[in-house]
């Protein structure tokens, strides 16, 4: 018997692609349990905390509403959100490094900068698609909460209300990208996440006291003070900014990421 | 086919590999030989393009490997033995190994029955033994029924029928006229599945060579006497052309005469034997002389270089063939 190379099938393309890579991501990424854990705390927190926040919002006198927004009020529970779909990023990355998965990724597919993208168009589409439900869910959760209470509420028609809900989904899936990032960098699963928790939640509060307010510029204050809110919130800058320089943040990590995952031995 | 050019790897100042020169053909099963922490990993890794070497290139098909078209389908490799999420059922890797490479479903299970994993395929590879997650390694070597195969010590924790199982296969896959390169540190093991090998100590090549050469090269023959008049037997043997060394209690070892030779030698010169025996390096002390210098973590009892002095060499090398 003689091995014989396989003959190129008629209209194959001539060489794997990142259609290839994002299709394998995708099975990777639906056959952990991790991903439907992650994505359940993700929702279950979220609305939980958006049901807290909610509640406490309501039956106050009328003195007490004076500049409420009830947009953020809702948007608030997403906090939590911000801490799983950081981890839904890292684990993408860090779940390959711990286990030597990266070594059979890499020998399928050697090419390391369409690794990356295929990656980040996967963690991309999944953590917005999970975000944008996400937000949606805690804003009308929200809003049925206060009206219980007897708060304003507040409707997507309004001017500025969807753009918040819409722009807080989106705000989210960049963050995931950012875990996804660090966890290529650092490559170990406590190490990144540590990274991750604390440039979103620790930075604002070491950046407190400054007073410029450096603060307003971390990912978790551009979330909750201008982007999640149709009328800004404390020390902030413009929703439209907050967004761009989350986007930036995201693909600085993302930059540095391929860089190292080209230049370093797996 | 597989080239190794001048391949070098160091790790700050350690140097694993060293300007590392050979070639893998198509057909036989060629054997990586070498100690623990010889560099045959590091090399494995730089053929498959995951670690960057210092210097050199390795070469498959006469390209990189990250310039191949559809890896999987060109190469087949199995570098750890656990190389995939514990989390993750067998079927699963599988399943997203096929999708990089535009493999159809249907070979993941053709290769899970191949290697044995049929009836567990849905269970979390988390949940594998040791000789599992090396038949699911193996799985995924062949997924994509490569034409160049690595195996970087495949035998590793299968049990003596897995043991069978993988040497018929690497025959096999050699017989179908694809190039098999497989790792080991045991050179006995190598001798009943290799046909070449590429010895290494060091992270530099000592050998390049088929199996047999090296079993003839490193296993000269020997004969152990034990007489009264070890003196004269000395004198003829030297005589004779060939070498005596003399030990303790009358015992004396002859090298380059059969012990047919020395019987008749003695015979002729009238000298009494009490002994006579054959005496046969076996290929695992040969290897064990040859990378002895090579090795690079010592353990007390090989302190001393068996290859030091003839003496040691006598008492070291040779053992009773059959007792």
């Amino acid at each position: 018997m003689t091995y014989l190379q396989l003959a190129p099938v008629h209209g194959e393309p001539r060489r794997y692609g990142i259609t290839h890579v994002v299709r394998a991501e995708l099975v990777k990424l639906f056959t952990l349990r991790s991903t439907f854990w992650t994505l359940l705390v993700t929702f279950v927190g979220s609305l939980g905390a958006t049901v807290l926040a909610t509640s406490s919002a309501g039956h106050h006198n009328r003195g007490w509403y004076q500049g409420f927004d009830p947009t953020n009020q809702a948007l608030s529970g997403l906090l939590l959100g911000v801490l799983a779909i950081g981890v839904l990023g890292v684990l993408a990355a860090t779940g390959e490094y711990g286990t030597g998965t990266i070594r059979a990724s890499l020998a399928a597919g050697p090419r390391r900068r369409l690794l990356l993208a295929g990656k980040v168009l996967v963690i991309a589409a999944v953590a917005l698609a999970v975000s944008e439900a996400l937000t949606f869910s805690c804003f009308w959760t929200g809003q049925a909460v206060l009206a219980h209470g007897g708060a304003p509420t507040a409707s997507l028609s309004q001017p500025g209300v969807l753009r918040a809900v819409a722009l807080s989904g989106a705000f989210l899936a960049l963050l995931g990208l950012g875990g996804l990032g660090l966890g290529v960098i650092i490559r170990h699963t406590a190490g990144a996440l540590s990274t991750y928790v604390g440039l979103t939640f620790l930075l604002p509060f070491l950046l407190q006291r400054i007073p410029s307010q450096p603060g307003r510029f971390t990912p978790v204050l551009l979330l909750a003070n201008s982007v999640s809110a149709v009328a800004p919130q404390g020390p902030h800058v413009n929703a439209g900014v907050g967004f761009g320089l989350m986007a930036l943040y995201s693909a600085a990590v993302l930059v540095f990421a391929g860089a190292l995952l080209l230049r370093r031995d797996a | 086919m597989i080239a190794a050019r001048g391949l070098s790897k160091n790790y700050g100042r350690t140097v694993a590999v060293h300007d590392l020169s050979f070639e893998v053909l198509p057909g036989l099963v060629t054997g990586f030989l070498g100690p623990n922490g010889s560099g045959k990993s590091t090399t494995m890794r730089m053929i498959m393009g995951l670690d960057n070497p210092t210097a050199g290139i390795a070469l498959v098909h006469g390209c990189r490997y990250a310039e191949l078209r559809w890896p999987l389908r060109e190469v087949g490799a199995l570098l750890d033995a656990k190389a995939f999420h514990p989390g993750r059922s067998a079927y699963n890797h599988l399943r997203w190994l096929a999708r990089t490479n535009d493999i159809s479903i249907g070979r993941v299970e053709e290769v899970l029955d191949l290697v044995g994993l049929t009836a567990v395929a849905h269970q979390r590879a988390g949940k594998f033994s040791l000789g599992m997650g090396q038949r699911l390694g193996i799985a995924a070597a062949l997924l994509g029924d490569p034409g160049v195969l690595l195996f970087d010590e495949p035998v590793n924790g299968l049990d003596p029928e897995g043991i069978r199982w993988v040497r018929h296969l690497l025959r096999d896959l050699a017989a179908e006229g694809r190039t098999v390169f497989v790792s080991s540190h045991l050179i006995t093991e190598m001798s009943l599945t290799a046909h070449r090998l590429v010895v290494i100590g060091r992270g530099k090549l000592i050998d390049e060579t088929t199996v047999e050469e090296f079993t003839a090269k490193n296993t000269a023959n020997a004969v152990r006497v034990v007489t009264p008049v070890s003196r004269s037997l000395v004198d003829a043997v030297l005589r004779a052309g060939a070498k005596a060394i003399v030990e303790d209690g009358g015992v004396v070892v002859v090298k380059g005469m059969t012990s047919a030779e020395v019987g008749e030698l003695s015979s002729r010169n009238s000298l009494t034997l009490h002994e006579l025996v054959p005496l046969r390096a076996s290929l695992e002390e040969a290897f064990m002389a040859l990378t002895a210098d090579a090795v690079e973590y010592h353990t007390k009892e090989r302190s001393t270089p068996p290859t030091a002095t003839l003496a040691s060499e006598g008492a070291g090398i040779y053992e009773m063939e059959r007792s």
